[in-house]
């Protein structure tokens, strides 16, 4: 895997996008590793009855994948410090989900960056705006 | 002025522990179960070389895992028509439906197969907040997640909004 390091990052980079799409088999999977027995993730007449217009994705496996798409960039030996995300509007099963990022700022100090995150549907709509908070190595400490 | 959604009661929990501190161990299987289902084949949930070559003492977890570690496994006969199960934890308010609004985790240290991990949660805020669609409440449930060196390895805050 490719790490980053506090000298390779800039204000302004551009993380490369993740896509994402989670079927009835993945989503099962995840209610299952998560001992989550939620209808609306598994039921689709149930998640109409309820208001949805399909089978609905967790909201905590799209903040997993947002944690994955931070530290697949990242890289191993760095630390992911913060993530905060909001659930803006719900992600559907089959659906086609893009995570975008970018680096907002760098303190060379404390070896952090903050990165601005969102997972976007095809249509463009953002269902998850977020933000994080990483540590990273510096080039002369991992050889 | 419209009426409050928040019972005196309910206002009166705030601080109170909603569940816990209940200590579960953290399972190899179950944290690279969680690892697969999400499609996160990161190595250092795997494979130990390079967990360690990656400056973990030994396999680490999949960050939020750590929540999903702590569910309690409850009856059957304890799940409600939506499946979700019946749970005396929840905070008694005048709506009609509590959503998700988010999630913030703070991760202090990492957490490693075989740590004994203690969670605590706590009614950390409830605030009525007046929004384009009328007035609702905003909850926030803080749970903190101690290892068994007593260190706080984690912290997540969960905010509910019931309108």
């Amino acid at each position: 895997m490719k790490q980053q390091t506090i000298e390779s990052i800039s204000v302004g980079d551009q993380l490369p996008v993740l896509h994402k799409s989670a079927d009835e088999a993945q989503l099962f999977l995840y209610s299952a590793a998560s001992f989550n027995p939620h209808r609306i993730h598994y039921d689709r007449t149930y998640a109409e009855f309820e208001g949805h217009t399909d089978i609905i994705v967790h909201g905590p496996l799209q903040g997993s994948w947002l944690t994955q798409f931070v530290t697949d960039w990242a890289g191993p030996a760095s630390r992911l410090l913060n993530i905060t995300w909001q659930n803006r509007a719900s992600a559907l099963v089959g659906e086609n989900l893009e995570f975008h990022g970018s680096v907002t700022e760098v303190n060379q100090t404390e070896r952090t960056a903050l990165l601005s995150l969102e997972e976007r549907n095809k249509s463009g709509a953002i269902l998850m705006p977020a933000t994080a908070l990483i540590k990273l190595p510096s080039e002369n400490t991992l050889k | 002025m419209s009426t409050s959604l928040i019972p005196p009661e309910s206002l009166a929990r705030i601080g109170e522990i909603l569940y816990g501190p209940i200590t579960v161990a953290i399972n190899e299987r179950e944290a690279q179960r969680y690892a697969l289902a999400v499609g996160d084949e990161n190595p250092i949930y795997f494979d130990e070389s390079a967990a360690k070559a990656a400056g973990y003492k030994t396999i680490t977890v999949p960050p939020t895992f750590v929540t999903h570690a702590m569910v309690i496994p409850k009856p059957l006969s304890t799940l409600r028509t939506d499946g979700l199960y019946r749970d005396g934890t929840g905070v008694r308010l005048e709506v009609a439906r509590m959503m998700f609004g988010g999630e913030e985790w703070d991760f202090l240290e990492p957490v490693y197969i075989g740590d004994e991990i203690t969670a605590t949660a706590r009614l950390a805020a409830l605030d009525q907040k007046s929004g384009s669609k009328g007035p609702f409440v905003r909850q926030v449930r803080e749970t903190t997640f101690v290892n068994q060196e007593m260190t706080t390895v984690a912290r997540s805050r969960q905010i509910g909004i019931a309108r």
